[in-house]
């Protein structure tokens, strides 16, 4: 029984998840995300769980939410729940995959111009400032336009391998509603992918710049460890506070960018939907049939709102420079 | 007190002032301006380059045909830039003497020189105009337009002095007066679509702001692209004291719900479409805007035949049999009717109604085509070209999926790609619309003959073509509409085209705007308008 009390020891990891558990908006988000995920990703996998998204019952437009659906069904008498659900798998994937390209992109850029610095920096930096130049959305919808042929023919010869393996009809049609919406996405996910990466590479660049003066490093070098693994094993896991935190910020916005296009005609091609689609679709109806707009922009904006409090509670948290309690 | 009392009230008073605040339809019906949703932004505003309604409302603002629109009647034929016309015993020479005071909108005399140059541009091989097949009307017009003939007075147009103008037909045509209403027959300004090129020269600089120069009631004034077209009156109208209206915009507002939204908030005086599914909560709430009217029109899926599998005449069947045209219309086209054969019902003429829904005999079809199943169908586009058709197309979709086990995809594109892709045969399928030029079953069949620039499917066929040139020579009218329901059956069995359902017209309107009386196909003269609060 010492009365002296020590101090535990405990990382900087420990302390920011100690952080975010008292940081109530960011928790009460978590939750919210998880059940949104959860319902867009498992619910509908489990078969004949949901109505067929893209099944038409005239005589059943325009109704109301009701027992039998949910969330009313829409112009074709489709089920509105189970096509906000399928439509968050879409938005959700594209704010996955596209972040992950464009994290990815720019983390690498940033980090070696950071460290190589000099001349290689100056270059790469100007890219960076060239491209920042460019009218993002016009520059995305020309290259989701250029790339649209390259994508259908990979839409076919998937359908077509598809074909030839001889699966049941049944089967090939439902593989077929799983493949056809994502790969008539691959231009945007490339086109915004290879556009939205400046910024992360510029704070990534910034962090790689002032961690790489610090002693670790210097001592890392005297030993004798080559760029590369400095680069990625020393340097870059000091730096991986910020690009979490930008990363949970980049989702949300690129969920945003597919929503404006597919509001524009430019994204998932019918039947299948998206948030975007579903929002577009219930604007136009929002006079005569409130509830095509109410649901899906409900989804949208609480996984938006969810992931933006996430973001910052993650900054808050992964700060080193908060003040220890 | 005093002071603070005023600090509180004057803002609430300027809130409640910007309440009251006067929409742009008031200032608009004060100023003699009138506000029309024109759909999407025209291909081009010369007469002998486009196809499209959209094109032909703006159009007839700025040229005059030789004989008027009559606010009322579709039949009536008051004077245009022709004061009167005469025509010989079987009707295949007309006489049209032009308005002396007729002027162009920079103030030239309109000649008859004028028109002669006009039908010379739009027929000649380098034009390349996709209206052409219009003026076929006139002798040896076609062969002129093929490249047959090369002397252009050997075709049957002459200007016999600067005020009369006389053309020779290749056969009798009673409705010539109101086929002479359609913007292919209308004149353009010789001296300056020469100024700015050549005759033959397609989209120079003449027919943009601020060159264009027109003969009709109204010039225009502004073009700004996606924004708005304006045209305001045109002092050398020979009419111009019976024009009732100051001016017209015409707004390209492709969505129709936007459009609808607009109208409502008083930006707009008359609408181009509502859609359907805003029909039943438009009747309810604001029923003294809502017009409904007959529209002698037709919606069809136009095939490229040129592509695999659509050659096939049982393929193309098929996908016109899984068609369920009453669902359609019951549901998302409401108001239309289901079309039971290409050309809607006008005048005597009874079509044959031919169409059906049968899957099971579709499935037969397909299968003898070589597709048991949808299996190894190719995968096709159907293209559209509006936000309003793509509920049908999706439902299309579905039918087709349903019935046949095929997949098609849905592709979206601006109006004016969309109609170029048609024109070069680059797609698959497309919704198509056509709306009767004049109440004859001729604006409904001429145009699925070869090289038709309306025809757009690669399809063509001789005893069509036989069966329509034979009713051309018949001046019995019982004779004629046998002939074209035998042509229109021929049609409809070998199906380049699917009809789905006859247009009525439903939009909004605002009360304020006089003389717009319900006419069977749309052309409202602009001159007849008024605009009384």
């Amino acid at each position: 029984m010492s009365d002296v009390t020590v101090e535990k020891s405990s990382s900087l990891w420990k302390d920011a998840v100690h952080r975010l558990q008292r940081n109530r908006a960011a928790i009460v988000s978590l939750i919210a995300l998880a059940i949104i995920i959860f319902a867009c990703i498992v619910l509908p996998a489990i078969p004949g769980f949901l109505q067929d998204p893209n099944a038409q019952n005239l005589p059943n437009k325009n109704i109301g939410p009701s027992a039998s659906h949910w969330f009313g069904t829409d112009h074709l008498g489709r089920d509105i729940f189970s096509r906000v659900l399928t439509g968050g798998r879409i938005s959700i994937a594209v704010g996955l995959i596209t972040t992950l390209v464009s994290v990815t992109i720019g983390v690498c850029w940033g980090a070696i111009s950071g460290y190589v610095g000099g001349k290689t920096d100056s270059v790469m930096m100007r890219i960076v400032d060239i491209l920042f130049a460019l009218p993002f959305l016009i520059i995305v919808i020309l290259l989701g336009k250029t790339l649209e042929p390259i994508t259908a023919s990979l839409t076919n010869f998937i359908v077509d391998s598809l074909n030839k393996t001889g699966a049941a009809t049944e089967t090939l049609n439902k593989t077929r509603a799983w493949v056809e919406p994502i790969t008539t996405l691959v231009p945007l996910f490339i086109a915004i992918g290879t556009l939205s990466w400046l910024t992360v590479s510029r704070i990534v660049r910034a962090q790689v710049q002032s961690v790489a003066k610090q002693e670790f490093v210097e001592a890392a070098r005297s030993l004798g460890l080559g760029h590369c693994r400095i680069l990625f094993r020393h340097i870059l896991p000091n730096t991986l506070g910020p690009i979490i935190v930008y990363t949970t910020l980049t989702i949300p916005s690129v969920m945003l960018l597919e929503a404006t296009l597919s509001f524009l005609g430019l994204g998932v091609k019918p039947p299948y939907s998206s948030w975007g689609i579903l929002i577009d679709e219930g604007a136009n109806r929002m006079i005569s049939n409130g509830w095509l707009l109410f649901f899906p922009t409900l989804f949208f904006s609480t996984t938006l709102f969810a992931l933006n409090f996430l973001g910052d509670g993650l900054r808050d948290a992964l700060d080193p420079k908060s003040a220890k309690d | 007190m005093v002071c603070r009392l005023a600090l509180i009230v004057f803002p609430a008073f300027l809130l409640l002032a910007s309440c009251q605040k006067e929409t742009q339809v008031d200032r608009a019906t004060k100023d003699g301006i009138l506000l029309v949703g024109n759909s999407a932004e025209p291909k081009a505003l010369d007469p002998h380059l486009v196809t499209g309604v959209i094109e032909s409302k703006v159009i007839s603002a700025l040229f005059e045909g030789l004989v008027g629109n009559d606010p009322k009647d579709d039949d009536a034929t008051p004077p245009g830039a022709a004061t009167s016309w005469e025509h010989n015993a079987d009707m295949t020479e007309w006489t049209f003497r032009l308005q002396p005071e007729g002027k162009w909108s920079d103030g030239k005399p309109v000649t008859a020189r004028d028109f002669a140059f006009a039908y010379h541009r739009l027929l000649h091989p380098d034009t390349a105009g996709p209206y052409a097949e219009m003026l076929y009307f006139l002798k040896n017009a076609e062969d002129f337009n093929k490249g047959k003939i090369t002397d252009f007075s050997q075709v049957g147009v002459k200007a016999i002095d600067d005020l009369t103008l006389q053309v020779q037909l290749r056969e009798p045509v009673p409705f010539l007066p109101s086929l002479t209403r359609h913007y292919t027959w209308f004149p353009v300004p010789e001296h300056v679509v020469l100024k700015f090129g050549k005759m033959t020269d397609r989209f120079t600089k003449w027919s943009n702001f601020p060159n264009l120069v027109g003969n009709g009631p109204f010039k225009l004034t502004k073009w700004r692209f996606h924004d708005v077209i304006e045209v305001d009156r045109n002092p050398y109208y020979w009419d111009n004291a019976h024009v009732g209206i100051n001016g017209i915009r015409f707004f390209p507002i492709e969505n129709p719900y936007t459009e609808t939204r607009a109208f409502l908030s008083g930006q707009l005086h008359t609408t181009y479409a509502l859609p359907p599914d805003l029909l039943k909560s438009m009747k309810a709430k604001s029923p003294e805007f809502l017009r409904q009217e007959p529209y002698v029109g037709t919606v069809f899926v136009r095939l490229n035949t040129t592509r695999p599998a659509l050659n096939d005449e049982r393929v193309r069947q098929a996908l016109s049999l899984t068609i369920d045209r009453k669902q359609i219309c019951e549901h998302i086209a409401e108001g239309f009717e289901p079309a039971k054969s290409f050309i809607p019902k006008m005048g005597a003429y009874e079509p044959e109604p031919v169409l059906t829904f049968d899957p099971e005999k579709a499935r037969k079809l397909l299968a003898e085509a070589g597709y048991p199943n949808g299996d190894h169908f190719p995968r096709f586009s159907l293209l559209i070209a509006r936000p309003s058709a793509r509920a049908s197309a999706e439902a299309l979709q579905a039918m087709w999926k349903e019935h046949l086990n095929i997949l098609v995809n849905i592709q979206n594109k601006d109006w004016g790609s969309y109609v170029s892709a048609q024109q070069s045969l680059d797609f698959d399928m497309a919704m198509a619309g056509w709306i009767g030029d004049y109440l004859d079953p001729t604006t409904f069949l001429n145009m699925w003959t070869q090289g038709n620039g309306n025809n757009n499917t690669g399809w063509s066929n001789a005893s069509y073509e036989a069966f329509l040139r034979e009713a051309a020579l018949k001046s019995e009218p019982a004779e004629r509409l046998a002939l074209f329901r035998q042509a229109e059956s021929l049609l409809m069995k070998s199906q380049p085209i699917l009809p789905i359902s006859h247009y009525a017209r439903v939009y909004l309107h605002r009360p304020e705007v006089k003389n717009w009386h319900p006419i069977l196909l749309d052309n409202h003269p602009w001159k007849a308008i008024r605009l009384e609060k």
